[in-house]
């Protein structure tokens, strides 16, 4: 081989290669984690295994929540019905909990097998 | 040797641009994932293709603009102008609101009056419009089934007017569905891929999904997470009217925000109805009508107007329309 055949051959396999990483990196199901967000904008993004408890705030108010071992629940809010803490845990990808009040939900994410939606 | 490397030179040009393009594509492609507040519920904007951002902001503009005009809660809205001059005025209107007007007067006719959306005096007797929850007096409500009469509302061109002081409409039970409409209007407007709008439940799909059919689940009306998935096609609307939103529980009986406009009572045949349908007011309306008819009449009621529905009783046993049976998945222990 030439050198300038060697260049075509190795750009070739670099193409290929790129191809099959692209695939591969966006066919890959995500971690699960807890998405957050505040007056409609994701304010935090935690893995779903970071135990601890988080306060997050918005314009309206501010509310309490745990994860402990993949699970989620509001602990305290500051919004007059607490529908938010009377939710308790959720654990599947896809659920969420809303408060209207304070305009702050907080919804698991992550997975292939999970649906586009919920109606109620 | 030449020929070669200009040959060499136009393959590598391909293939980058190739790379470009399945990149792009792949951003395109990806959900812009949007979160409102209005319409007294949160609204959960997600749009794919192109021109996905300025879609999203015009579905954003809609839903404000609508909201303006049919919120009960505030005082400037279409809404409450007609209710607050009941049996004063006749007060002139926006033309989405004599459209939407119109859309539930046809859906009580098709419903026999199991959707009423003059039955607000009624919500409010129980508290369901931001007043005390409670359980009112048999004289009290006998007293307010008389302010709930549709014939009292008159349309004159853009003007409306309801007949006697006292009497109220709530668009409630059919705002969310009209809105997804219009929303289904704006969409092809735009270069996109595909779309899902979840507006407090009520779910507009559009276009086929990133992963081909749509996952719609259900949730469980007595305890958290989904009882079931419904697998739909391409665009469709689904809603649902169910008695774990909003309600109350009283001597261990639940109380719920549905109420049946002929009773004066809150609904209690059935637990939840889902509707699938063509039409965003319709599902929307009907998945109220059919919440308030139990299940015989609303299966009766579907199969004649062409919707499908996947319903569940006291005992959340599962009843469907034939035309879902085979796209309905209900969880075990549902």
């Amino acid at each position: 081989m030439k050198k300038g055949d060697k260049i075509i051959v190795s750009l070739l396999v670099l193409f290929v290669a790129f191809f099959i990483f692209e695939r591969y990196v966006f066919s890959k199901s995500k971690a699960d984690s807890v998405i957050i967000r505040s007056d409609g904008t994701i304010v935090k993004d935690i893995p779903l295994k970071d135990n601890g408890e988080y306060l997050i705030k918005s314009k309206e108010g501010e509310l309490t929540f745990i994860i402990q071992s993949q699970e989620v629940k509001v602990i305290e809010s500051t919004c007059p019905d607490k529908l938010c803490t009377k939710q308790g845990w959720i654990s599947k990808q896809g659920e969420s909990i809303i408060c209207l009040p304070n305009r702050i939900s907080i919804t698991i994410t992550g997975g292939n097998n999970v649906v586009d939606s919920t109606t109620y | 040797m030449n020929k070669k490397i200009i040959f060499v030179l136009l393959i590598i040009a391909v293939l980058t641009i190739s790379a470009f393009v399945v990149i792009k594509n792949r951003t395109d492609s990806e959900y812009l994932t949007t979160e409102i507040y209005s319409m007294n519920t949160v609204i959960q904007i997600n749009i794919s293709g192109k021109d996905k951002k300025d879609a999203t902001d015009a579905v954003t503009q809609e839903i404000n603009f609508l909201n303006q005009k049919f919120d009960d809660f505030s005082p400037q809205s279409d809404v409450s102008k007609i209710n607050d001059n009941a049996g004063k005025n006749a007060v002139e209107v926006d033309n989405v609101t004599i459209e939407i007007i119109s859309k539930a007067l046809e859906c009580y006719k098709e419903t026999d009056g199991a959707f009423n959306i003059s039955v607000a005096p009624l919500s409010k007797l129980w508290g369901f419009k931001g007043n005390e929850l409670r359980v009112p007096l048999e004289s009290e409500i006998k007293q307010t089934i008389n302010l709930v009469n549709i014939n009292d509302l008159i349309i004159e061109g853009n003007k409306v007017m309801l007949r006697k002081t006292g009497e109220a409409i709530d668009l409630g039970g059919i705002a969310k569905g009209y809105t997804l409409d219009k929303i289904k209007e704006i969409l092809p407007k735009y270069n996109l891929k595909s779309a899902i709008i979840n507006m407090g439940g009520n779910i507009l799909t559009y276009g086929i999904s990133n992963k081909g059919n749509w996952l719609i689940g259900i949730k469980n009306p007595r305890e958290d997470g989904v009882v079931g998935k419904i697998t739909i096609k391409g665009s469709k609307f689904i809603s649902t009217s169910g008695d774990y939103e909003k309600y109350f529980i009283e001597n261990g009986k639940r109380y719920c925000h549905i109420i049946d406009p002929s009773t004066g009572l809150p609904s209690d045949k059935i637990v939840s109805v889902t509707v699938v349908s063509d039409k965003g007011y319709l599902g929307d309306a009907f998945s109220t009508a059919f919440f308030v008819l139990g299940k015989e009449k609303s299966l009766e009621l579907a199969n004649k107007s062409g919707v499908e529905i996947i319903g569940f009783d006291k005992n959340l046993n599962p009843f469907f329309t034939d035309g879902i049976k085979n796209e309905v998945n209900i969880e075990k222990g549902g």
